[in-house]
């Protein structure tokens, strides 16, 4: 009856109907206990000035409480390997979307040497015609 | 065993106040059938991930073109709101997680009340927005009654971004942290209503006896959806009311 | 690839007249409310080729309007709706969902030895996103069009006074439509796969749907965001995109470009596949370097998301950021080259048999080196910022997704059509068409190449008097590629007809799906397959069966 299982990423036979995994009522008390006191410690890394380093670490938090709701509440760490890696590479994907988009952002501020004009610029649009006949 | 097509395979239900369940025609274990619709549901949150993310990009982006802006934007919304339903959020995700382990143990009055929770977190959720909205209209950072109205180029003046108090005087475009803000929020919110919606077709299907050890698949995925409304809420939180 | 093909006789013997999938249930409701993937592919089919019509109709009008200097047809403005409305359907309505939607439905089950695709109902659902789509996009032709070009780019699609909303919606929706039949394609290939159907015993049609279906699932939610941002910003002005507001329309480029580069893979990568296919079987010819062109579909999808700021290079992006992406994009030639390189090894001394199918691959192989090595050119980042939206680009573009994709298509078509219908078309039509196409696509869009590479900026109503020629060759070269399709839909329209039976295996394929029934069954195998040899192994090849002809 498991002839259509051959994906090499569908899992242990252990993912019968019936026999998933089923956790403990205190493992989910624990975790949201941690969510709570890391929101805390959130809002108290806030208040602290790091400079740059505050969005590093606020960013770092919200990672590591999104890692516990994934792991733990979605179940993804006994979830098979297609799933995990379905979840984690749009994350990836998305990281290349804002590195990609920012960095043209950050450096555009470099731009110096290679044009003449920073932006914004107001440009007034004259036909290339009228150009010409100034020349002449 | 249903390879013709004509026998279906059945879950039987495990006592006599659950439905059995029948497997769709096209799968022929019922594992298939739950591994399909799983890996199709956490494709479909992948997807939701990108199209907030383009959001998150939109925010980092102008967050690093006017952080001045973001700063002083962030310093007027209620931290203070914002942690309370960071909280609320979590308590609901930990209610629907606790939801679906009562379907996964055929405890059926008790995912009924979890499932009445976490949709009293949504209703919690969404009255504090609403206060907090409120308070945004009455500093005339996002006037709702002028959402719409027409955008004037003679004056530069939004609509629907008076400041009345002038906070945000002195930093270059004020309105573009608040449009963030609300474009983010409501997004989420419409997530928060349609995750409590489907929570309610849950707790409908639960009272017949639909959802039990060997079926609890919709459970599942509506709870991984509720999850994911949560997951954006975590990153949400310290980028809008914490602006680092 | 061996199946239970004996059980064929003995199902059709005990049943009477066998039953397919076409005249199984009559009548409106049986086709409006079917879970069928092949019923929904064949309304994909219907859908897409009128969306095709439709657009290489308003093509055509765009060609007539440039036969002279100052137009002909249409004011200024009503060109730039026609043209518009040309990308729009053609991106959006037809090359994005035609042949996933029509093919890849109707086979993607049938070569994994799969009853149907993993979920059913949304594969429903996506077809009438489509359809709600299309209407959406005629709506905004009636509530005032839309001159924006198919690419909405802000600031002007902020402040002209169309119905940006209206076709943005549409965009939105038909964006969901493509998310669900990839999430659909990649569940079904992870969990309906026949037994001993291994990933490598895939055809590589399914792997180039595969790689589709992953750019569908991980792109599309971007471009979804991106028009309901510009959807907000026209309705309550968030200032996102508006410069005028202190927002970026550089930041549009970049989310329309996240989505819509990856999206030429979309378009183009099942067209490979295709092609991939037909090489094989009109060759009777295992494909060279089977392993390297599965990969490499899989390598194009994940380069495609690393290059999408070349079409940015005169957007004010930053120099470095340029540089970047020019790099990068070179990286897309490797994988696209070892597909062409092990097409024609595949070719190669090869039992050919020039059937149409075979006429239109053959075609795709010189086109598709056009269009594909004009692609290197532009990427080039010197080089782009003389070509940038000039007749170049079109000619390159129109290489690939018409050229290529539109003659992959009906390749396929061609190759396909005798499995779905049973019936066969006017082969001696088909080869005709075949060329009339090749010649008249030819003779559009080389003139266009060379005003492009002089000066001629694309998108303009008007031009200076230099250009008349080529642009009078460009228009009498659609006006015969527009013959060669009539003449195509003439004789595929004519077959359904005229009912000339088509064999069991009209090609002698060894793929699945010509080992189910011709027609398929609802159920698509009399017998669940069992594979138990590898993939394009033509020694297995039945001759009996395959020249049975169709009851």
């Amino acid at each position: 009856m498991t002839v259509h299982d051959h994906d090499a990423h569908a899992g242990s036979g252990a993912l019968q109907m019936g026999h998933h995994h089923v956790s403990s009522a205190a493992l989910f008390a624990k975790v949201l206990v941690a969510l709570l006191i890391l929101t805390a410690i959130t809002v108290g890394a806030s208040r602290i000035h790091f400079g740059a380093a505050n969005m590093l670490i606020a960013m770092f938090l919200a990672c590591v409480k999104a890692s516990l709701v994934m792991a733990f509440f979605m179940h993804l760490k006994w979830d098979t390997a297609i799933n995990k890696i379905v979840f984690f590479g749009s994350f990836l994907f998305l990281s290349l979307l804002i590195v990609f988009t920012i960095a043209d952002q950050t450096t555009r501020r470099m731009d110096g040497k290679w044009h003449v004009q920073k932006s914004p610029v107001q440009y007034e649009w004259v036909h290339p015609r009228l150009l010409t006949d100034k020349k002449d | 065993m249903s390879h013709d097509g004509h026998h279906a395979v059945v879950i039987p239900a495990p006592g006599p106040e659950f439905q059995p369940h029948t497997v769709a025609h096209h799968f022929d274990t019922p594992v298939q059938e739950f591994q399909s619709a799983k890996l199709g549901f956490w494709l479909f949150l992948a997807t939701e991930i990108l199209l907030f993310g383009g959001l998150f990009a939109a925010y980092f982006y102008f967050h690093e073109m006017y952080p001045e802006t973001f700063r002083l934007g962030g310093k007027q919304l209620d931290w203070q709101l914002g942690a309370l339903n960071t909280a609320v959020l979590l308590a609901s995700s930990w209610t629907m997680a606790m939801g679906v382990r009562a379907a996964q143990t055929s405890q059926k009055k008790l995912l009924l009340r979890y499932c009445g929770l976490t949709v009293l977190g949504a209703l919690i959720f969404m009255a504090v927005k609403f206060v907090e909205y409120s308070a945004k209209d009455a500093h005339g950072f996002v006037v709702f009654a002028d959402l719409f109205a027409p955008y004037d180029t003679a004056t530069g003046q939004i609509p629907w971004f008076q400041d009345y108090d002038g906070h945000m005087a002195g930093v270059p475009h004020g309105h573009l942290f608040f449009a963030i803000y609300l474009t983010m929020t409501a997004i989420h919110g419409l997530h928060v209503l349609i995750g409590a919606g489907l929570i309610l077709w849950i707790m409908k299907g639960a009272a017949k006896g639909r959802f039990h050890a060997g079926y609890y698949l919709p459970v599942d995925l509506v709870g991984l959806y509720w999850h994911l409304v949560d997951l954006i809420w975590i990153f949400l939180f310290p980028l809008l009311y914490l602006v680092p | 690839m061996t199946t239970n093909v004996p059980a064929l006789d003995a199902g059709a013997a005990a049943a009477g007249p066998r039953r397919n999938f076409l005249d199984v249930a009559t009548g409106f409701w049986s086709w409006a409310s079917t879970l069928d993937h092949k019923r929904i592919g064949l309304m994909y089919l219907v859908g897409v080729s009128l969306a095709f019509l439709c657009g290489g109709l308003f093509a055509l009008l765009v060609r007539l309007h440039l036969w002279e200097p100052h137009g002909t047809l249409f004011s200024n403005a009503d060109y730039n709706q026609i043209f518009t409305l040309h990308g729009a359907f053609m991106v959006f309505l037809f090359v994005i969902p035609a042949i996933p939607g029509s093919l890849g439905n109707i086979l993607l089950p049938l070569m994994l030895g799969a009853k149907d695709v993993a979920l059913p109902r949304l594969n429903l659902l996506s077809f009438y996103l489509w359809l709600v789509g299309a209407a959406l996009a005629t709506l905004a032709i009636v509530f005032g069009g839309f001159d924006t070009g198919w690419t909405f780019y802000t600031p002007y699609s902020l402040y002209t006074e169309q119905a940006v909303v209206t076709i943005g919606l549409a965009v939105f929706v038909l964006g969901f439509s493509s998310i669900f039949t990839g999430l659909n394609f990649i569940v079904t290939v992870h969990k309906l796969r026949a037994p001993g159907m291994t990933w490598f015993r895939m055809p590589l049609f399914v792997w180039a749907l595969y790689a589709t279906s992953l750019l569908q699932v991980l792109a599309t939610p971007v471009l979804g965001i991106t028009v309901l941002l510009v959807a907000f910003e026209r309705l309550y002005h968030v200032g996102i995109f508006d410069p005028r507001l202190g927002g970026d329309p550089v930041l549009f480029e970049h989310f329309f470009w996240f989505y819509s580069h990856p999206a030429v893979y979309i378009m183009v990568l099942p067209a490979f596949g295709i092609i991939s296919e037909l090489v094989s079987v009109h060759s009777r010819k295992p494909v060279f370097g089977y392993k390297l062109i599965a990969y490499s579909s899989i390598a194009i999808a994940v380069i495609s998301f690393l290059v999408w700021g070349h079409h940015m290079f005169t957007s004010g992006q930053s120099t470095y950021a340029m540089f970047a992406f020019s790099f990068l994009t070179f990286f897309v030639a490797i994988p696209t080259a070892i597909k062409e390189f092990s097409w024609v090894a595949t070719v190669w001394r090869g039992s050919i048999a020039l059937n149409s199918p075979m006429l239109y691959t053959l075609a795709f192989l010189i086109i598709f080196s056009i269009g594909g090595l004009t692609g290197v050119i532009l990427g080039a980042l010197a080089v782009n910022l003389h070509l940038h939206d000039t007749y170049f680009v079109v000619a390159h573009f129109h290489y690939v997704m018409m050229g290529s994709i539109a003659v992959a298509f009906f390749a396929g078509l061609h190759h396909w059509w005798p499995k779905i219908f049973g019936v066969m078309y006017d082969e001696f039509l088909a080869k005709i068409a075949c060329g009339i196409i090749f010649v008249g696509f030819n003779a559009t869009f080389i003139p266009q190449f060379i005003m492009g590479s002089r000066g001629m900026p694309r998108r303009y109503a008007t031009y200076v008097p230099d250009y008349t020629d080529f642009h009078k060759a460009s228009t009498i070269g659609a006006i015969v590629l527009g013959c060669g399709i009539a003449l195509m839909v003439y004789y595929l329209v004519a077959s359904l007809f005229q009912r000339r039976q088509a064999m069991q295996n009209h090609w002698g394929g060894v793929t699945l799906e010509w080992h189910a029934p011709t027609p398929p069954p609802v159920e698509n195998f009399t017998t669940p397959p069992v594979v138990t040899t590898e993939v394009y192994d033509y020694s297995t090849l039945d001759l009996d069966t395959m020249r049975r002809p169709v009851q």
